[in-house]
């Protein structure tokens, strides 16, 4: 024992020493490590979480481009489909009507020619009417004058050649 | 100048002596407490500062203590330990380091005759009463953590064989060599620690006598790296010893 003596070792200060450890022991595990050590494996859980989760979402972006694409092709295709109907009818309703606006000139013209021609026959009917009328007013003003045998020559001469 | 194996006392609590070098091992303490628990009390999800080197360390250790253990669990139960072996250690072998090692201190008459000074600064790890200290916890943790993973007849047999069994007397011997080896344990983590810090506080004091300036220079970065690796050592004995305590004796 002389010995541990002569080497400084004294039996207060090495207890003094090992409690002084133990309680660093003791505090730290207690408010240090446990903690810490949770806290970090909290962090990894929550970081391997974070990037599983990018990596879904960026498959998932992913995959709706490619529906995207494939739909904003469908709509043009569609789109294309409707101008086309729209281009056909538009054609189909103009020769129609083309058609149609001769017929109706036709129908019109040829209403046209009847009116005239009935207008025609008409003031020709009028007309003959009215000169015969003329005829005999100045036929029975000419006989209403006294004729004379020379006069009826004359107009016999005149009219009848 | 003047060199002592034993730490200078510098006043004394009662019947509690007070040296140097248990004071450093108070404010060691007092400081890790205070720089570590400050971190922890709320780590923040980003680490900045000294979290992050808190992180680091810890984090090294812990890989460290999982590489020998092999085994999630079993890590966590022996990291606490191995961790502060470590900054405790590791911080008490720099603190000696510090200016003012051997030269700042009371004034003080020896025997003989001579002026000398007591330093306050002294690393605890320079005082065999904390090596041995240490030591003894270490191995009595490594005594209890075999017997708590294996069961006390178990463990007993890890040093106590019968001679009557294969190898016949051979395997007794080996037992028996075991158990003295156990006490051997003791005794070499207690002087090796010992050893190099003081023999390393002695030199930097020689030399700073010899040449005050620059000489002493290269021999303090070799201190720094000797208190590393010391702190290193003795935590990962600690923790083979811990590991090789749990396994089942082979026979």
């Amino acid at each position: 024992m002389e010995v541990l003596a002569k080497l400084g070792i004294d039996g207060k200060l090495l207890l003094a020493q090992a409690v002084n450890f133990a309680v660093l022991f003791w505090v730290l595990r207690r408010f240090a490590y446990k903690p810490m050590l949770d806290f970090l494996e909290k962090r990894t859980v929550r970081i391997e979480q974070g990037l599983k989760d990018a990596e879904a979402a960026k498959e998932k972006l992913g995959a709706m481009e490619v529906k995207e694409k494939a739909v904003l092709v469908d709509a043009r295709k569609e789109a294309q489909a409707i101008i086309a109907l729209a281009e056909a009818s538009a054609k189909k309703r103009d020769v129609e009507r083309g058609a149609e606006t001769e017929a109706k000139m036709k129908r019109l013209l040829a209403d046209a020619q009847v009116k005239i021609t009935e207008e025609h026959n008409k003031a020709l009917t009028q007309a003959k009417a009215e000169i015969g009328e003329l005829v005999v007013l100045s036929v029975e003003k000419i006989l209403r004058e006294k004729i004379d045998v020379a006069k009826d020559k004359e107009l016999i001469e005149k009219y009848l050649p | 100048m003047e060199i002592s194996i034993a730490a200078e006392k510098l006043f004394s609590i009662g019947a509690l002596p007070i040296t140097n070098a248990f004071l450093i091992g108070l404010v060691v303490s007092a400081l890790l407490i205070f720089f570590i628990t400050r971190v922890t009390k709320r780590p923040s999800l980003v680490p900045h500062g000294l979290q992050n080197v808190i992180e680091i360390i810890f984090e090294a250790l812990l890989n460290l203590v999982e590489s020998v253990t092999q085994d999630k669990k079993q890590a966590r139960q022996f990291f606490p330990l191995i961790a502060t072996i470590f900054l405790f250690v590791l911080t008490a072998n720099w603190v000696g380091l510090l200016p003012g090692l051997g030269t700042v201190g009371l004034s003080h008459v020896n025997e003989a005759g001579h002026a000398t000074i007591i330093p306050f600064l002294r690393s605890t790890s320079a005082d065999l009463n904390f090596t041995l200290a240490l030591s003894l916890i270490t191995v009595i943790t490594v005594q209890f953590t075999g017997i708590a993973a294996l069961g006390i007849l178990k463990y007993g047999q890890k040093f106590f064989i019968s001679p009557f069994h294969k190898p016949y007397g051979i395997g007794t011997a080996v037992g028996i060599l075991e158990l003295v080896s156990e006490l051997g344990k003791i005794i070499s983590f207690t002087f090796r620690l010992f050893g190099n810090v003081f023999a390393g506080e002695v030199l930097l004091t020689v030399m700073l006598h010899l040449v005050p300036y620059f000489l002493p220079l290269p021999f303090m970065f070799l201190e720094v790296f000797v208190g590393f690796i010391q702190a290193v050592v003795f935590a990962m004995l600690t923790l083979v010893f811990l590991k090789m305590a749990t396994l089942a004796p082979e026979h």
